[in-house]
């Protein structure tokens, strides 16, 4: 490519000189020269500047596009039941590149297949984006599970003078009706039975259910709409 | 001779398809170069004899320990890792079974490869011993036909892993308990040439 780029230098370098002959040229017909002089240039170059050209493009849009993917969450390897997207493999062997690349960014340590399974939403039952100026009601049955946490969180950090006083119900703590059904609130204000606090005062907040020790997760395809929370808006302001 | 513009598209084609070669091998080669993944993280926890835990309950009057980097940790369950090198021998991962349930999960760089619960305990101890194909056998070849073993024996694909140990603390008055229960594992080197704890003695 050196020898080449040389050649193609050498072949520059006599026209170019001889533009001084021209000093009585208006500075347009001077412009147009060198343009043809460049275009020329390009030209007789184009077949490196065009590798060139494929060579940067192509790493950079690689690079970015892989930065992209996998700088958030999952981006695939989910099994969307209502709501609730199931993450059973992301902690597997098996686990499809993207999740192990975001795992790996975050440092994250995900649920094993045997251990447990991890659900999050984002959206509410009718696929309008879960707001923090509203309140929900979530609840219903939960898949078998020999215990469960359901937490709520919103993106970045979590500014440790406004911790709220409650991020995460557990299957122990939770206060049941009479046929073993539950409702938790979510909303600002403090609520009767079981109150989840907005965690943050706006923007778009996510729920986590984790299902510890459960048959599930060996078997995502199995669950329904009727066997997850229903998550119901309530109202906004 | 191609025209400039038919020259550019090409470009642009070869430009796109050696996109989507770097994105693959970018995301196939980020685990490998994370510093701050898992793997990376949990080898601080090798010269332990007890999990490196990595997410503590927040319990009243005591201050939240250093190591913590799980993005966004379950507030409800401690956790903590041990990493191994079987290069040492194999990796024994005693549990005592208690109220509160306990996960043993074992990763290697690529995933989980192994989990099993206290509900797989035999009298109320979980005993997990991590070994190499080669370590595998060599503890077949030498178990004495006599003596019963109540140990999980699982063969890891890799020569370095982790384990990591999860408790659940169902309510917040727990936690102190979760905490304890994960420090009271413990991970430990089955040296080859000594009896693989009281159970191995001959005759018992």
């Amino acid at each position: 490519m050196n020898a080449r780029t040389r050649i193609m230098f050498g072949a520059i370098i006599p026209r170019t000189r001889r533009t001084p002959k021209g000093a009585d040229e208006s500075l347009g017909a001077r412009g147009a020269r060198i343009s043809g002089a460049l275009g020329g240039f390009l030209r007789r170059t184009s077949r490196t500047g065009f590798v060139l050209y494929a060579l940067a493009l192509g790493a950079a849009l690689g690079l970015a596009s892989a930065d992209f993917a996998t700088s958030g969450g999952y981006p695939v390897g989910g099994t969307t039941i209502g709501a609730w997207t199931a993450w059973a493999k992301t902690g597997s062997v098996d686990a499809d590149p993207y999740s192990r690349a975001v795992n790996a960014r975050r440092g994250e340590i995900p649920l094993a297949i045997g251990e447990g399974l991890l659900l999050t939403a984002a959206t509410d039952d009718d696929g309008r984006r879960l707001d923090a100026s509203c309140t929900y009601a979530v609840g219903g049955a939960v898949p078998p599970a020999r215990a469960w946490t359901l937490t709520i969180g919103g993106r970045g950090a979590v500014d440790p003078a406004a911790r709220p006083v409650r991020e995460a119900f557990t299957s122990t703590e939770i206060l049941r009706e009479a046929d073993d059904r539950f409702v938790i609130t979510i909303a600002k204000e403090v609520q009767s039975g079981n109150w989840l606090p907005m965690p943050r005062p706006s923007g778009p907040v996510r729920l986590a259910l984790r299902l510890y020790d459960t048959p599930v997760a060996a078997s995502v395809g199995s669950l329904d709409r009727n066997t997850v929370p229903a998550i119901t808006r309530l109202g906004c302001k | 001779m191609m025209s400039t513009r038919s020259r550019f598209i090409l470009a642009t084609l070869c430009a796109l398809v050696l996109a989507g070669i770097v994105h693959i091998v970018t995301v196939r080669a980020i685990p490998y170069f994370a510093e701050g993944d898992a793997f990376s993280q949990a080898r601080k926890s090798e010269s332990l004899d007890h999990p490196l835990r990595i997410h503590s309950l927040a319990v009243a009057g005591t201050p939240a320990p250093p190591e913590e980097w799980l993005p966004v940790p379950d507030p409800a369950v401690a956790v903590g890792v041990c990493a191994y090198d079987l290069e040492d021998g194999p990796m024994r991962v005693s549990a005592r079974v208690s109220s509160l349930n306990l996960s043993i999960a074992v990763h290697n760089r690529k995933g989980a490869f192994y989990a099993v619960t206290d509900q797989a305990a035999v009298r109320g101890s979980l005993d997990l011993v991590i070994m190499t194909r080669a370590q595998f056998d060599e503890a077949l070849a030498s178990a004495d036909e006599n003596q019963v073993n109540r140990d999980v024996r699982i063969i890891a694909p890799d020569r370095e892993g982790f384990a990591v140990v999860r408790v659940i603390a169902g309510l917040p008055s727990q936690n102190a308990m979760a905490n304890e229960a994960v420090d009271a594992v413990s991970c430990s080197i089955d040296a080859p040439d000594e009896p693989t704890g009281p159970d191995a003695k001959p005759g018992g």
